[in-house]
C-alpha cells in the first residue's frame, strides 16, 4: 500500500510540482500585482486596490481596447465557423469521387494553420502595401479605389479580421471534417426512408444536429483564439494608427512590456483570464447538458 | 562570433597572468551592431591587456534590451556596462540603476571631444548618467529623379518647409502610385520639427509641458499641411521604408541612421540624396534636433570594476572607438574630435557626401531626445503619436494639441 502510494507520488509528483511552481505560483503573483502600481524593475510598489480595473473599464484607451476586441471577435467568430463548415462540407462531399483533389485542397486550407503567423503577417503586409501591394493593384485594375488597408483607422480592424478568418478557416475545416466522418451512414439511410432525400433536408435533419458537439467546440476554440489576437497586431500595426487596432492582449503587452506598468498589465491579465475561464466553463456546462444525444 | 570566441580565448590564454578584471557588456540590435561590438572589444583589449571584455548575447531591440536589464538588475545579474537607446537610459536612471559618470570625466571634457551638446544627450539634473556612443537626427531623404520629373532641381532644392510642401505637391501629382512626402507620426519626429522652430517639449526642470506654444502649434500644423497641401498619405512606417527605396516616394523625413539601408535598397534605381532639415527659428541658437542612437551607461557599483568599465567607456566614446562605430554602422559620431580631425574619418567623408551632411547636422544641433518623466513617460509618447494622426487627418491643430498637452500634464502629475 505504502509502496504503491510512493510509486504514484513519484509518477505524478514532479509534474504536479512543476505545474504549481511554474503556473499556479506565477498566476497567484499576477493576481496580487493586479492590485498594485508596480513598475518593472521598481524597488517598491503601492497597494492601489481596484484602481487598475477602474482604469481598464473606465479610461478611453482601456475601453477602446475592449471594444476593438469585441468587434474583431464579432467578425471573426461567425465568419470563420461558417466558412470552415462550408469548406468541410464541400471537401467531404468530393472525397469519394475525387480523393486526390480533396486531399490537396485539405492541405491548402490547412497551410495557414501550420505556417507561423508572424511570418505570414509579413507576407500579408506586403500584399496590403498601399502603393506596392498586390491587393491594391488588383483593385485598381478593377477600376475601384485603392485602400490604405492597415493605416486607415476605419478599416484596419477589418483588415486584421480578414487575416484572422483566413487563419481560422483551415483549423475549423479539419475539426468539422472529423465531425462529419463520425456521422454514421445509417442515419442518412434512415433519413432517406423518412423522406429526407436531398441536400438541405438531409443537412438540416441529420448533419447539423449530429455536428452539434463539434460546432460547439469549434465556436469555443475560435472565440478563444479571436479574443487572444496578438501576433498580427504586433507585427503589422502596433495597435495603430492612433490605437485603432489596439486589442486587449496587445494592450496587455504594451502596458507591461513597453510602458513597464506591470501592475496595470496584471489587472488586464486577470480580466482576460476570467473571460477565458468563463468561456471554458460555458463549454463544459453546455457539452454536458445540451449537445450530446444519448 | 567565431572570431569573438577566438579572441576571447586568446586573451584569456595570453592574459591569464595579467587579466584581472572582466567587464560584461550588454548591447542591442545585433543586425546593426554585432560586428562593430566585436571590433570595439578587440581593439580595446589590445590596448588594455589587463581587462577582458565579455559581450552578453544581444537583445533584439532597445526596448527589449531595457526590459532585460531591468530583469537582470532585479535578479542581481546585471552587466557592468550597457548600450541603451538614447531615449531609454532615463528608465534605468529613474530606478537608480545608472552610476554617475561625473567622477570619471576628464578635467576639460571639450578637449576630449565631449562638447556640451553631446554631453547633454546623457545628462539629467546636472549629472552625467550616460555618454552618447552613436547619434542620428532627422534628415530629408530625397529621390532626385522624382524631383526633376516634377520640375524641381537638386541644385535649387528648397530649404524652407513652404518650398518643400510645394515641391512635394508637384511630385505627388506625377502619378497615382507616386507619393510626394512622408513623415512618421511619432514623438521623435514631432520633437525634431518642434526643435527646428526653436521650441521644446518641456521646461528644463520637467515641471510643465511646453509644446502647446506657437512653436509646437506650427510644428503640428506642418503635419496637417504635409497631408492637405503636399498630398501625404497615411502609410505606415514599414510601408514608407519600402516605398522610398522602391522609388515611389519623393521626400522622406527619416532618421539619418537609415542611410546605408536606403542606399542599398535603392541600388541602381536612383541616387539617394540626403538634405539637412530646414531650420525655421529666426535665432539658430535656439534650434536643437533630438538625437536618436545609443548611449552607454555604467551599471556596476563595485569601485574596482567601475574603473575598468570607465576605461572601456572612455575608449568607445573616444575618437578611436568612434571611428570604428562610424565606419561600421554609418551612425554619426558622438565625439567632436573625429569630426574635426581629418586623420580619423577624412577619407570616409570624402567618399560619403550624404554622411557628411547628416553628421554635420548632428554636430551643429544635437540635443537631448526628451523622455517624459515618471511611470507614464513611455505611455504618453503613444498619445502624442495618436494626436498627430488626428491632426494629419484634419483635426483642429490648436484644439488637438492643447488637449494633448493637458492630458499629458494630468498623466505626468505636472499640475
Amino acid at each position: 500500500m505504502i509502496r504503491r502510494l510512493a510509486t504514484d507520488l513519484l509518477l505524478a509528483g514532479p509534474a504536479a510540482l512543476a505545474v504549481v511552481l511554474f503556473i499556479f505560483l506565477p498566476v497567484a503573483v499576477v493576481f496580487v500585482l493586479a492590485f498594485t502600481d508596480y513598475l518593472v524593475g521598481a524597488p517598491t510598489a503601492e497597494w492601489v486596490g481596484l484602481e487598475n480595473f477602474e482604469e481598464l473599464f473606465g479610461s478611453r484607451l482601456g475601453r477602446n481596447a475592449l471594444i476593438n476586441t469585441l468587434i474583431y471577435s464579432a467578425v471573426v467568430i461567425p465568419s470563420s465557423v461558417i466558412l470552415g463548415l462550408l469548406v468541410a462540407l464541400g471537401l467531404h462531399g468530393i472525397t469519394k469521387r475525387m480523393p486526390r483533389v480533396s486531399a490537396v485542397l485539405r492541405t491548402v486550407y490547412f497551410l495557414p494553420v501550420a505556417a507561423t503567423l508572424v511570418a505570414m503577417a509579413v507576407a500579408w503586409q506586403m500584399l496590403m502595401h498601399p502603393s506596392l501591394g498586390l491587393l491594391n493593384h488588383w483593385i485598381a485594375a478593377l477600376g475601384l479605389t485603392p485602400q490604405q488597408w492597415l493605416t486607415d483607422r476605419g478599416l484596419v480592424l477589418y483588415s486584421l479580421a480578414a487575416i484572422g478568418i483566413w487563419q481560422g478557416v483551415g483549423y475549423n475545416m479539419v475539426l468539422f471534417l472529423a465531425g462529419l466522418s463520425a456521422i454514421q451512414p445509417t442515419l442518412y439511410d434512415a433519413a432517406t426512408i423518412d423522406g429526407a432525400e436531398h441536400g438541405w433536408s438531409r443537412f438540416w435533419c441529420v448533419t447539423w444536429p449530429m455536428l452539434g458537439p463539434t460546432t460547439l467546440f469549434v465556436v469555443i476554440v475560435t472565440a478563444a483564439n479571436a479574443f487572444r489576437v496578438f501576433e498580427t497586431v504586433a507585427t503589422m500595426t502596433d495597435g495603430g494608427p492612433a490605437f485603432a487596432s489596439d486589442t486587449i492582449v496587445y494592450a496587455l503587452y504594451r502596458e507591461g512590456f513597453v510602458y513597464f506598468k506591470a501592475g496595470y498589465a496584471s489587472a488586464i491579465t486577470v480580466v482576460f483570464f476570467a473571460a477565458l475561464l468563463l468561456l471554458t466553463a460555458l463549454q463544459i456546462a453546455l457539452v454536458e447538458r445540451k449537445v450530446h444525444y444519448r | 562570433m567565431k572570431r569573438l570566441l577566438l579572441t576571447a580565448g586568446l586573451v584569456l590564454a595570453a592574459g591569464s597572468a595579467a587579466a584581472e578584471t572582466e567587464i560584461r557588456v550588454h548591447y542591442a540590435i545585433p543586425t546593426i551592431w554585432a560586428e562593430t561590438q566585436e571590433a570595439l572589444a578587440e581593439a580595446f583589449m589590445e590596448a588594455n591587456p589587463d581587462i577582458t571584455i565579455t559581450i552578453d548575447g544581444p537583445a533584439e531591440g532597445y526596448a527589449e534590451g531595457v526590459q532585460r536589464l531591468l530583469r537582470e538588475s532585479v535578479a542581481g545579474t546585471a552587466p557592468d556596462v550597457a548600450y541603451v537607446g538614447l531615449n531609454r537610459w532615463r528608465i534605468l536612471e529613474d530606478r537608480g540603476l545608472t552610476q554617475p559618470l561625473d567622477g570619471f570625466m576628464p578635467e576639460d571634457p571639450a578637449a576630449a571631444g565631449y562638447t556640451p551638446a553631446l554631453l547633454s544627450l546623457g545628462q539629467f539634473e546636472d549629472t552625467q548618467h550616460s555618454l552618447g556612443t552613436s547619434a542620428s537626427t532627422l534628415v530629408m531623404y530625397v529621390n532626385p529623379d522624382l524631383v526633376e520629373q516634377a520640375g524641381g532641381s537638386m541644385d535649387d532644392f528648397p530649404t524652407t518647409f513652404d518650398g518643400i510642401i510645394e515641391l512635394a505637391a508637384a511630385i505627388d501629382a506625377l502619378g497615382d502610385t507616386i507619393e510626394g512626402v512622408w513623415i512618421h507620426r511619432h514623438d521623435w519626429r514631432f520633437q525634431s520639427l518642434l526643435g527646428s522652430h526653436g521650441g521644446r517639449p518641456m521646461t528644463a526642470d520637467e515641471s510643465d509641458i511646453t509644446f502647446d506654444d506657437d512653436a509646437g502649434l506650427s510644428a503640428a500644423a506642418l503635419y496637417q499641411r504635409f497631408a492637405s497641401e503636399g498630398g501625404m498619405s497615411s502609410m505606415s512606417q514599414d510601408d514608407a521604408r519600402q516605398a522610398f527605396p522602391a522609388g515611389t516616394l519623393g521626400i522622406m523625413f527619416e532618421s539619418s541612421s537609415l542611410l546605408t539601408r536606403f542606399v542599398e535598397g535603392a541600388g541602381d534605381g536612383f541616387d539617394v540624396t540626403v538634405r539637412a532639415l530646414p531650420v525655421v527659428a529666426d535665432d539658430p541658437s535656439t534650434v536643437y534636433f533630438p538625437t536618436g542612437g545609443s548611449g552607454i551607461v555604467l551599471l556596476t557599483d563595485d569601485a574596482e570594476r567601475q574603473q575598468a568599465a570607465w576605461d572601456y567607456i572612455a575608449f568607445v566614446t573616444g575618437p578611436e572607438g568612434q571611428r570604428i562605430i562610424v565606419e561600421n554602422t554609418g551612425y554619426a559620431p558622438a565625439n567632436s574630435i573625429v569630426l574635426d580631425d581629418e586623420a580619423y574619418l577624412g577619407a570616409y567623408y570624402a567618399a560619403n557626401e550624404n554622411a557628411r551632411v547628416a553628421h554635420s547636422q548632428v554636430a551643429q544641433y544635437a540635443g537631448p531626445w526628451y523622455a517624459y518623466p515618471g511611470a507614464e513617460g513611455v505611455a504618453v509618447t503613444d498619445l502624442i503619436a495618436a494626436a498627430l494622426v488626428e491632426v494629419t487627418e484634419g483635426a483642429d491643430v490648436e484644439g488637438t494639441i492643447s488637449t494633448l498637452a493637458d492630458d499629458l500634464r494630468d498623466r505626468l502629475d505636472m499640475q
